[in-house]
């Protein structure tokens, strides 16, 4: 990526017939998905699925209108009509970019001093003033949360991730061990990638303390080192099988 | 919710998404209740939308008139969900709105775009730069009015420029879009698109190179030529569709190139020049989509 210059006039040779899209940055994946779709090159993954699950607004619609179940959403755009939000939802919610990864810049908010204070410093952050807010149900998880790796239309396999911190992200210090991929795990896990537009996507998948399940998120480009040796799959292979597939 | 106009039973109803009312929107309010139709004016600003609800159902079309690109990107993607059509599109707003899809969608349907590159590090794009020659011009994916454009006359200006946008940072300066300068003699054209119809043209003149309106260009009347008609109706048509502005330039060969669609085009200084009453078509169109919905 940090080599190709791409031409949008006319029409160029098809170099490949499948290309594996890991580009760290969402907006580079995004763009380079589309110029080659525009040229004929099917991408894993698609640009559908990398816009719709690179923007957390647009992976709760496409989640919601597939009935995948999901936490309670509700965006704003303005500070104050948020924070009407924020009271009406109940504490404790949480606040997400609705572009971004890592569990960055998100924040959980158990009062209404944090969510007014949070909420300014995200209008400070964001100087065109044109980012909504994305205001989440906090689910009372149990120290831990459940994460499933989807090719194609297989559930590959489960991992919990344990953090004493209320973010669960394994690149933030949570821990990593496998878990059965039960019935219900499974076909949750393919409803929601099909719900995105499925190829390889990693599901996070929360327990409510009801007992029920809830998709999270869904990541186009899934880091997925710690789950390999959890596991004890050969993550890297049976995705380069699924693509060898697509392009026969 | 402010409930405006006359409610006349089984006669539809449009909602009109904005923040803040321009003359532009004052204008269409203005073309809605000539017309007698049930509106709401949806203050996008002032509300927060429950993903899961049905909130806006309620209408038979949805006019999107806001200024934040997010708010209407975001928001015709849930009314597009809900069933509910919007003018413009999701679709069209979502293309007009990145410049890389514009030029993609443009190019895929055959429209005449000027050359343009993409490069995603600011040593490729330099190459880019080259590659296309002197003077070029670098543009922001998204942003409107003409802002952070810039031309570049040699390698100097280039390489400040691209230091520049490297230390703004974010989402959208890690993409660099490089587009030929295009001499145009002094003036482009914007053409107004409202459903399959080129309802009106004008030049905008200007000394400046970016001849916006709102950065003070001039506008006067251009005669709709059958030309200028088959390649605005094709513009609009590739990025989706709507209520929608052109703007064309005129290249030195006399060919004409689309440069950019707009899905919520400003119009106020387009009535008077071109004697077209530019709202009363776009009430006229919504009207149509919403009749279409509900069967009417």
């Amino acid at each position: 990526m940090r080599q190709v210059i791409f031409n949008l006039n006319g029409a160029q040779p098809k170099d490949y017939d499948v290309v594996l899209v890991r580009c760290l940055s969402h907006s580079q994946a995004l763009y380079a998905a589309r110029i080659l779709q525009e040229k004929g090159v099917r991408t894993v993954n698609s640009y559908e699925t990398i816009a719709t699950c690179g923007d957390k607004i647009l992976t709760t619609l496409a989640l919601i209108e597939r009935r995948v179940p999901t936490p309670r959403t509700i965006i704003a755009f303005g500070r104050e009509s948020a924070l009407a939000a924020v009271e009406e939802m109940g504490y404790p919610v949480v606040l997400k970019p609705p572009v971004g990864s890592w569990g960055r810049l998100m924040g959980k908010l158990n009062d209404r001093e944090a969510a007014e204070a949070l909420m300014e410093h995200k209008e400070a952050l964001d100087k065109s003033q044109d980012v909504p807010f994305y205001i989440q149900d906090y689910i009372h998880k149990p120290g831990r949360d459940i994460r499933t790796l989807v090719v194609g239309d297989e559930t590959v396999y489960a991992v919990y991730r344990r953090s004493a911190h209320w973010i669960t992200n394994t690149a933030r210090g949570g821990h990593t061990s496998s878990l059965p991929v039960t019935p219900e795990i499974d076909r949750l896990s393919r409803a929601a990638a099909r719900a995105v537009g499925g190829d390889i996507v990693a599901v996070d998948i929360l327990e409510d303390p009801d007992g029920s399940l809830l998709v999270n998120e869904v990541n186009h480009t899934p880091e997925f080192h710690g789950a390999m040796q959890a596991t004890e799959t050969n993550i890297a292979s049976r995705m380069v099988d699924y693509i060898l597939k697509i392009a026969s | 919710m402010n409930r405006r106009g006359g409610e006349r039973d089984g006669e539809v109803k449009i909602g009109v998404l904005c923040s803040r009312v321009r003359v532009e929107e004052k204008l269409l309010f203005a073309a809605l209740e000539e017309r007698g139709v049930d509106y709401d004016r949806i203050d996008a600003q002032a509300l927060a939308f429950d993903l899961g609800s049905n909130g806006l159902s309620q209408y038979d079309a949805v006019l999107v008139r806001c200024l934040s690109h997010s708010q209407a990107y975001y928001l015709t993607r849930w009314l597009d969900g809900l069933g509910v059509p919007t003018v413009s599109s999701h679709q069209a707003i979502a293309v007009c709105g990145d410049k890389l899809l514009t030029s993609a969608a443009l190019q895929k349907a055959g429209v005449p775009i000027p050359r343009t590159m993409v490069a995603f590090t600011p040593e490729t794009a330099l190459e880019a730069i080259e590659e296309i020659g002197y003077p070029a011009v670098l543009k922001p994916l998204h942003g409107s009015w003409g802002r952070l454009l810039a031309r570049v006359s040699d390698r100097y200006a280039a390489e400040a420029i691209l230091e520049h946008k490297t230390t703004l940072g974010g989402y959208q300066h890690s993409i660099f879009y490089i587009q030929e300068y295009v001499e145009k003699p002094g003036r482009d054209i914007r053409s107004f698109v409202v459903g399959d119809e080129t309802v009106a043209a004008i030049y905008r003149n200007s000394t400046h190179w970016i001849t916006n309106t709102a950065r003070g260009g001039e506008a006067s009347n251009c005669p709709i030529t059958p030309e200028i008609d088959r390649i605005s109706r094709a513009a609009a048509q590739a990025v989706g569709g709507g209520a929608v502005a052109i703007d064309i330039f005129e290249a030195p060969d006399g060919r004409l190139l689309v440069s950019e669609v707009n899905h919520t085009p400003e119009f106020r200084n387009s009535i008077a020049p071109t004697g077209v009453d530019i709202p009363g078509k776009i009430i006229d169109y919504v009207l149509e989509v919403a009749a279409m919905k509900t069967g009417r």
